[in-house]
């Protein structure tokens, strides 16, 4: 498909890679690429909005009137948060399903009439908020009722969840055929990650069509009006879920790359599949973070929710903080690339952006997202936190530094062993994760502090102005003018690997299959329990890695308690 | 040893773990245990908890509610502006595109009030700061159709700005109210005046400057008619300052001369004109979609009568307008 591939099938329609030895089936590589170059299509259109965007909250250029702030956010949101992700992930599923089996994709039919069902949603998504006429407003994300966005922005979003779940089919399809054709097989880990990824995903898209029809049914007249409360809590299902999909879909690829280029093997099946399954029963219920500083839910509820059900979650996460980087250590001390405490990090290919990506990924998206998510999971500290700029700030550390260096990783793979094309524009390429990862962390954490600290709320195109008033957030000045800088930065080392992706497709040398990163070949043990010398994962030292987590949750507790001393000094609400 | 894209032959459930992955989890426990325990704790001893009493109401009836509140308080002037004192401890905050109905208020420090949340329209978000001290901040949700009532005490006296933080709109960062934290002799403040509802004026429209017409009653009608009568230029100043913000017409009964030219000025966002009644014949359109300040829009009024109209956004806290054509 699109006949940018230098790679050949066999009569069958497979081939063999290479590099990771997996046998691949043109029916699942032509979807992977169809999904995958939309998704990239996504990133480029909502990165675009992103200039405009940051270019208003940094009010010292202050671009846009706050009508088209809205709308261009609304835009900005709708393609990166959903599109560009949701689309990644279809394209994920189909990696970590027919790819790593080693199989055809069941219903290739079913994948294409799902590609055009979600590109057919996510048309009229955008073509409804950029049309967007009075009494209509912009949607935003969350498009809370009453207030009204048009009906057609609804259908959109309804088209496209519909689209979503009849691209999962073929997935799903394809495991059930193998699991017929091997009863007793064990899943591949990865594969196993993205089966619970598709349950999750499931889920949270049979929350958007219960949010969507009801409230498309009410844009049309159809019902009277719906209850605000109602509509959150089914909102935040899709709404959040969607970004429990990101989640898992990063947790996997993380396993993938960290294989695929740095030669990690698996610390322990045991406790990697049971973090999913942990994953799989908790995460979408801690969503009800949302409504911690709603009045509708009760703080039992709200409790309950967000202590036993996140931290089944929180749980999982941190379960993988440590099986991650351990397989990585183990993998690399085996194959003899380690001394001491960090010579396995030392030794790793750092100049191989699938690498830096990844890893980047792993430590942004641990101490700028993960941390933060669990303290304004926590209900009273929601309170600080709740839609302030540091909100925003959250989820652009999971999703815009975490998720999206991780897929951006994949994409250089991609580029790779599924378009065989190698990377054009090298140094470029060598450098891109670091510009965008380390200017987006910095302006997350700008984003974080004026949140936090002088409670900027989010969605105002400006803060330093009031109408009609003399007070004003004036004293996070500093912090915008870092903001502003950095986010540029951030916008133009995403576009850089838009960049390098376009060039390398069009003008990248044929990639010849030879080992990357710093390994020979990355599936080298696979099957077997011990290694040559007759040892298995678990008798290798994991002391580096153990020794990271203890600095992060160094982190973890010492955010945590400087949160709570600032809720302290906050004046006695409740009773 | 197993790659994460091969299926793991053999036993690998009865595998070992390795000792520092079996401590690791051990910390993780224990940590989302405090994690856990802190919070609930915190419900017992600590001094911010965001819990309280919801009802469901009506938005008409948390108007009413709000009007009733107002009217009953008490005002004090400070700094040349006149806040609300409330008669009890009951606070009443009414959300609406885009104003904060019931504020700005004085409360005394050390004081526990109740705060009433709620919202005449869409969703809000009742977002308050100390000024001196901007990181001493909190945000609540604020639905339609729900009065969420929380205590809250204040310690620390100087002026709480309230901002809205949930989109409600293109006015959205316009909405801004905010409260004084002080003590006051009980001297100084003006009781709560006993007539309300425009009684007392000289013309009333058929009450559309009381709150038993559309939307609330209209403050700053104080039953005088402007009389404008045979001046050829009249100006009608749109969002001037009145109702608990910037949404007021200026002034709001005008008198004009038959074929006499009406300017509107916008002094402030987001307002629009639209026309609740007129004499037969007259077909003035009003001006439907939201302006903000610099604006202006005339109209020759060539009709005698009454036209009745309003700003459809502020409609509920009272910007309500009369130009009479003698």
């Amino acid at each position: 498909m699109f006949g940018f591939s230098t790679y050949e099938y066999d009569s069958d329609g497979f081939r063999e890679c290479n590099v990771t030895g997996l046998s691949i089936h043109k029916s699942a590589e032509d979807m992977v690429k169809l999904y995958g170059l939309t998704a990239i299509l996504a990133l480029a259109i909502g990165g675009a909005f992103a200039v405009a965007v940051a270019l208003t909250r940094w009010e010292a250029i202050g671009l846009l009137s706050a009508g088209d702030f809205y709308t261009y956010l609304s835009v900005h949101a709708w393609n990166l948060l959903i599109f560009w992700m949701v689309f990644m992930e279809i394209a994920i599923l189909y990696v970590g399903g027919p790819f790593v089996l080693g199989r055809r994709l069941s219903l290739p039919r079913v994948a294409k009439v799902g590609w055009v069902v979600m590109a057919a949603g996510a048309v009229l998504v955008n073509a409804a908020i950029l049309l967007t006429e009075y009494p209509n407003q912009a949607p935003l994300l969350t498009s809370y009722v009453p207030l009204p966005s048009s009906w057609q922005f609804y259908l959109g979003a309804t088209v496209f969840v519909l689209g979503a779940i009849v691209a999962a089919v073929p997935f799903l399809a394809t495991l059930w055929n193998h699991q017929q054709e091997n009863p007793s097989k064990t899943l591949p880990l990865v594969t196993f990650g993205a089966f619970i990824t598709s349950i999750v995903a499931l889920e949270a898209l049979l929350g958007g069509l219960i949010t969507y029809v009801p409230t498309l049914l009410w844009r049309v007249g159809y019902f009277e009006s719906i209850d605000p409360a109602f509509y959150r809590q089914m909102y935040w299902i899709i709404g959040h879920g969607s970004q429990q999909i990101n989640l898992l879909a990063m947790i996997t690829v993380w396993y993938f790359l960290t294989h695929v280029v740095g030669g990690a093997v698996v610390a322990s099946q045991k406790v990697s599949r049971a973090a999913f399954v942990l994953y799989l029963f908790f995460i979408n219920l801690g969503a009800a973070h949302h409504l911690m500083s709603d009045p509708v839910v009760s703080a039992g509820w709200r409790m309950w929710n967000t202590s036993y059900a996140a931290y089944g979650a929180v749980l999982a996460s941190m379960i993988h903080a440590f099986a991650i980087p351990a397989g990585l250590e183990v993998g690399r001390r085996a194959k003899g690339k380690a001394g001491g405490l960090f010579g396995w990090l030392w030794s790793s290919p750092w100049d191989d952006p699938g690498f830096s990506a990844t890893i980047l990924s792993i430590i942004l998206f641990g101490f700028l997202g993960g941390i933060t998510g669990v303290m304004m999971g926590q209900m009273q500290l929601n309170m600080t936190w709740h839609n302030t700029l540091a909100t925003v700030g959250h989820f652009h550390a999971t999703v815009a530094t975490g998720t999206t260096l991780a897929f951006m990783g994949l994409g250089y793979y991609v580029l790779r062993l599924v378009f065989g094309r190698d990377w054009s524009l090298g140094l470029l390429a060598k450098i891109q994760p670091y510009l965008y990862g380390g200017a987006m962390g910095l302006t997350v954490l700008m984003m974080m502090y004026t949140g936090i600290l002088f409670g900027v709320p989010r969605r105002h195109p400006s803060v330093m102005d009031i109408p009609g008033t003399a007070f004003s957030f004036s004293a996070a000045k500093p912090f915008f003018a870092v903001f502003g800088v950095a986010a540029i930065l951030a916008i133009l080392g995403g576009a850089l690997f838009v960049v390098v992706a376009l060039a390398s497709l069009l003008f990248g040398e044929p990639f010849d299959g030879g080992p990357v990163g710093d390994v020979q070949r990355a599936a080298a043990d696979g099957g077997e329990r011990t290694d040559g010398d007759g040892k298995a994962a678990h008798a290798y030292s994991m002391r580096g890695t153990f020794v990271l987590c203890l600095v992060f949750l160094g982190a973890f507790v010492t955010l945590w308690a400087l949160n709570w001393y600032l809720l302290s000094t906050i004046w006695q609400i409740g009773p | 040893m197993d790659s994460p894209i091969t299926a793991p032959d053999g036993d690998w459930w009865s595998e070992k773990i390795n000792r520092r992955e079996s401590i690791w989890l051990g910390i993780s426990g224990v940590w989302a245990l405090t994690l856990f325990g802190w919070m609930l704790g915190w419900t017992e001893f600590g001094a911010q908890n965001q819990t309280g009493e919801t009802y469901e109401v009506s938005t008409e009836a948390l108007r009413q509610k709000v009007q009733t509140y107002k009217q009953s308080a008490g005002t004090l002037t400070v700094d040349g502006e006149e806040l609300l004192v409330p008669a009890e401890n009951d606070v009443y905050v009414g959300a609406l595109q885009w104003g904060w109905d019931g504020l700005p208020a004085v409360l005394r420090p050390g004081e526990t009030y109740r705060f009433h949340l709620g919202s005449y329209d869409v969703q809000h978000g009742f977002s308050v700061r100390n000024a001196d001290n901007l990181s001493q901040q909190i945000s609540l949700q604020v639905l339609p159709g729900y009065e969420w009532v929380l205590e809250m005490t204040f310690d620390d006296p100087g002026t709480y700005h309230v901002v809205c933080n949930e989109f409600c709109g293109e006015g959205h960062r316009s909405m801004h109210g905010k409260f004084v934290v002080q003590d006051y002799d009980e001297s100084a403040v003006t009781a709560p005046e006993e007539s309300e509802n425009g009684s007392g004026g000289d013309a009333d429209y058929g009450g559309w400057f009381t709150g038993d017409a559309a939307g609330g009653a209209t403050e700053n009608y104080d039953g005088t008619t402007v009389d404008e009568t045979g001046a050829d230029q009249v100006t009608v100043t749109v969002g001037s300052d009145g109702e608990g913000g910037t949404a007021a017409f200026d002034p709001p009964a005008v008198s004009v001369s038959e074929g006499t030219t009406v300017t509107f000025e916008w002094a402030s966002n987001n307002h629009n004109l639209l026309v609740d009644s007129q004499p037969d014949g007259a077909n003035w359109g009003g001006h439907e979609p939201l302006e903000n300040e610099g604006f202006s829009v005339e109209h020759t009024f060539e009709t005698g009568g009454v036209y009745a109209y309003y700003c459809e956004p502020h409609l509920g806290i009272g910007m309500k307008g009369v130009v009479e054509v003698v």
